[in-house]
């Protein structure tokens, strides 16, 4: 039996470190932790709840919106502040640009080396990526010559030594499926994609200034002016970029995302058989589409459990609790306790070993995550876990798209519970996306023809105006899963604050039952046909979009290092 | 391209990390003492990565301040240029390396890397969680901020010291700055 160590670096919440057992070739079990700890928690006590967004914004330098997002939720639900219908329609657009650049990084810059070798790449014939790249889609960047100065552009890259993310990974390897020509492709959209994000992403820029940062968050509300005729405004000149920079997108995901992602799903249809993990999938819902106290929401709410999509639950936030049986923290009532985040607590008490260090004891405490679950259940979150509710619930678009997708490929609905179903459904998440975006700019455009310009609900901005205690909770569907933020507001001060991340969902460690959480359970089964280059792990892990880099260490069976690769 | 940015100042770090937040707490200082004269685009840059690709690649000089991990005590004043830079940034060990490394190796795949780059900086103490930094970082951010002036009066874009300490700019972004207490 070999034990490896795999041990990436997330920004969502620090590092992640993957411990597997390979028996015969593929892992028999798996451990995931997070050695980082993350206490934003404790940093907020004691402050202005209106303050909070700007604290969790800085939690993950890679998803700044979505913790803003949650918090300004979390706050306007304890306090009662109604943010107008303009609001609605700007978070919206920033949550849906932001979903949609960060899946389309995520499939082309954090995933797809591990599926394509650029290596490979440099010994295509650039007329034969010519022919697939036409054979698959008009997108009008696909001659030979387009190509050869691709190839030619990433071999003097590698002459230089300049390969950069390229640099590190493990070309040649016998997972590797896709021939040459397939490669170069990927490598030219790799290229393209890094560019297009650059301009998609203008779409923040315009919604919140020209600071990074996304300044405009408001509690209760918005603070970027619509008016249809002042220069400084969300204005019509600016619908018109909105509506530029959409078709844009629409073009790059229909055109180049989605024939990539079918193109090299086709090679690797095995992967359709690993990685399917808990088999429990929740979604918060997301989207509102009106402004009543429960709202219609396009990305729907709900439950599957043991992957039977004959019936969908309803979500019950009441439902969600945390544990840390095998986290590094103390409950005030004990080990065995599971407190709804609302009650929830951040004790730190690390007792792993001194780093660094070689293995963790994983029958003991052994991650910086707690371990949240949905009654008692594992529950896998994401963009499968959205497709797979709202298929199953009959949302239209996400069942034709999801059918087109099985179709082309050749699979039953089954294929997704797996690695390679969690790829298909990121793809199919963003072109949803991108079809419906435009919707929302046309409901600004409407509103500001109507002269409806509020962006404010003041009446509750006021501490005032606050009941002395309150409790909020603010759901967000982040682009790596459901996310929410509990706030207990108590004269005007944050007394408690707890934050519950995809990541958490996703990479939390066993339970008091000793249940392994979705990354623990979706690895094992994985083949690992090398334990010193373990890039079927990468896949998987990665599968779940962990927003991470990573260093791998491989260790003999006595623990001794024996290699440190160093994957993207 | 008429509106490129002649030279781009660019914070970088998370503020709720301690010392890792130097590099902003840096850039806000700069920004409430000093005019930036025109072609000089100063910005907290925080830990967003390829998000920061357009402003980076629509540059023609860029310097970056940050926390960097090097030799000498909490405080140092580190200055880093040129091929030195990918190395350095690649080596750190901080939440947000892979982001500023994603960053100059997405513009250089582009081709679009600016003409130069510098990395000004302090070694930080610690950048465990906590949104003050510690004493010795702290009392380094004059002079880091002393040094970015000195940097772009170098490259020919002196900023000029205001008559008075300011809001960087109005609404929105400086009372984030306010609150995170930068």
């Amino acid at each position: 039996m070999t034990h490896i160590v795999v041990d990436p670096v997330t920004r969502i919440e620090g590092h992640l470190r993957i411990e597997a057992e390979i028996n015969e070739g593929q892992v028999s079990d798996a451990w995931s932790s997070s050695t980082m700890f993350r206490g934003i928690e404790i940093i907020l006590q004691g402050r202005d709840p209106r303050d909070a967004w700007a604290f969790t914004q800085r939690i993950c330098g890679v998803c700044t919106t979505v913790h803003a997002i949650a918090s300004i939720r979390a706050v306007e639900d304890a306090i009662g502040a109604k943010p107008p219908p303009n609001a609605r329609i700007l978070r919206n657009l920033i949550i849906a640009s932001q979903c949609i650049q960060d899946h389309v990084i995520h499939f082309y810059h954090l995933h797809a080396l591990d599926w394509v070798d650029i290596v490979s790449a440099l010994s295509a014939d650039p007329k034969e990526t010519a022919a697939l790249a036409q054979s698959i889609s008009d997108w009008p960047k696909s001659s030979a010559t387009y190509f050869k100065g691709i190839q030619d552009r990433v071999k003097g890259l590698v002459d230089r030594g300049q390969l950069g993310p390229f640099a590190n990974a493990y070309w040649g390897h016998s997972a590797y499926k896709l021939p040459p020509a397939a490669n170069l492709m990927a490598v030219a959209h790799y290229l393209e994609a890094l560019e297009w994000q650059r301009e998609f992403i203008k779409m923040h820029a315009i919604l919140g200034g020209k600071n990074p940062h996304l300044q405009s968050f408001l509690v209760g509300g918005m603070a970027t002016p619509v008016d249809p005729d002042k220069q400084a405004s969300l204005n019509i000149h600016t619908i018109a970029q909105f509506k530029k920079l959409i078709a844009g997108a629409q073009e790059f995901v229909s055109k180049v995302y989605i024939p990539d992602l079918l193109a090299v799903a086709s090679f690797y249809k095995d992967w359709a058989g690993y990685g399917a993990g808990v088999g429990n999938y929740m979604v918060y819902g997301e989207y509102p589409l009106d402004d009543e106290a429960n709202p219609d929401l396009y990305i729907k709410p709900g439950i599957i459990r043991a992957r039977d999509i004959s019936k969908v639950e309803e979500f019950d936030p009441s439902k969600i609790t945390e544990q840390i049986t095998h986290s590094w923290y103390d409950y005030a009532g004990g080990e065995e306790a599971a407190l709804h985040p609302s009650a929830g607590e951040t004790k730190p008490n690390y007792t792993g070993p001194e780093p660094p260090y070689e293995r963790l004891d994983t029958s003991k405490k052994y991650s910086w995550l707690k371990s949240p679950r949905y009654e008692g259940v594992p529950m896998e979150v994401g963009p499968l876990s959205r497709m797979l509710v709202n298929y199953v619930r009959g949302h239209e678009q996400v069942q034709g798209l999801v059918n087109h997708v099985l179709k082309t490929l050749g699979v039953g609905p089954e294929a997704l519970f797996s690695t390679l179903g969690r790829v298909a459904a990121r793809g199919i998440e963003t072109q949803l996306l991108v079809d419906k975006i435009g919707d929302w700019v046309d409901e600004l455009a409407d509103n500001m023809g109507k002269g409806e310009l509020r962006i404010h609900d003041n009446s509750k901005w006021e501490p005032e105006s606050w009941p002395a205690d309150c409790m909020g909770a603010g759901f967000h569907e982040a682009p790596r899963g459901s996310l929410g933020h509990w706030v207990h507001v108590k004269n005007a001060k944050i007394e408690r604050y707890q934050c519950v991340v995809p990541s958490t969902w996703n990479a939390g460690p066993r339970d008091s039952g000793d249940v392994p959480g979705p990354y623990e359970a979706a690895l094992v089964g994985t083949p690992v046909a090398d334990p010193e280059q373990p890039i079927e792990i990468l896949r998987t892990v990665h599968s779940f979009d962990p927003c991470m880099a990573c260093g791998v260490h491989v260790v003999e069976p006595g623990g001794r290092e024996i290699t440190r690769v160093k994957a993207r | 391209m008429t509106d490129r940015t002649p030279v781009l100042v660019l914070g970088l770090g998370n503020v709720v990390c301690t010392d890792d937040g130097a590099g902003i707490a840096a850039i806000h200082k700069l920004l409430r003492e000093y005019d930036m004269p025109e072609g000089v685009l100063a910005l907290d840059g925080g830990t967003l990565g390829l998000s920061l690709l357009p402003l980076v690649d629509n540059a023609d000089q860029v310097i970056l301040v940050d926390a960097i991990k090097a030799d000498g005590p909490p405080g140092t004043q580190v200055r880093i240029e040129g091929e030195e830079v990918a190395p350095a940034v690649y080596e750190r060990l901080s939440p947000h390396q892979i982001g500023v490394a994603d960053l100059l190796a997405g513009a250089s795949l582009l081709d679009r890397y600016p003409d130069r780059v510098v990395v000004i900086g302090v070694v930080p103490e610690s950048i465990d969680l906590g949104v003050e930094r510690t004493p010795a970082v702290e009392a380094s951010i004059p002079e880091l901020v002393d040094r970015v002036v000195q940097e772009l009066t170098a490259m020919g874009y002196p900023p000029v010291r205001s008559s008075e300490i300011r809001d960087e700019s109005h609404g929105s972004a400086a009372h984030v700055a306010r609150t995170l207490g930068v």
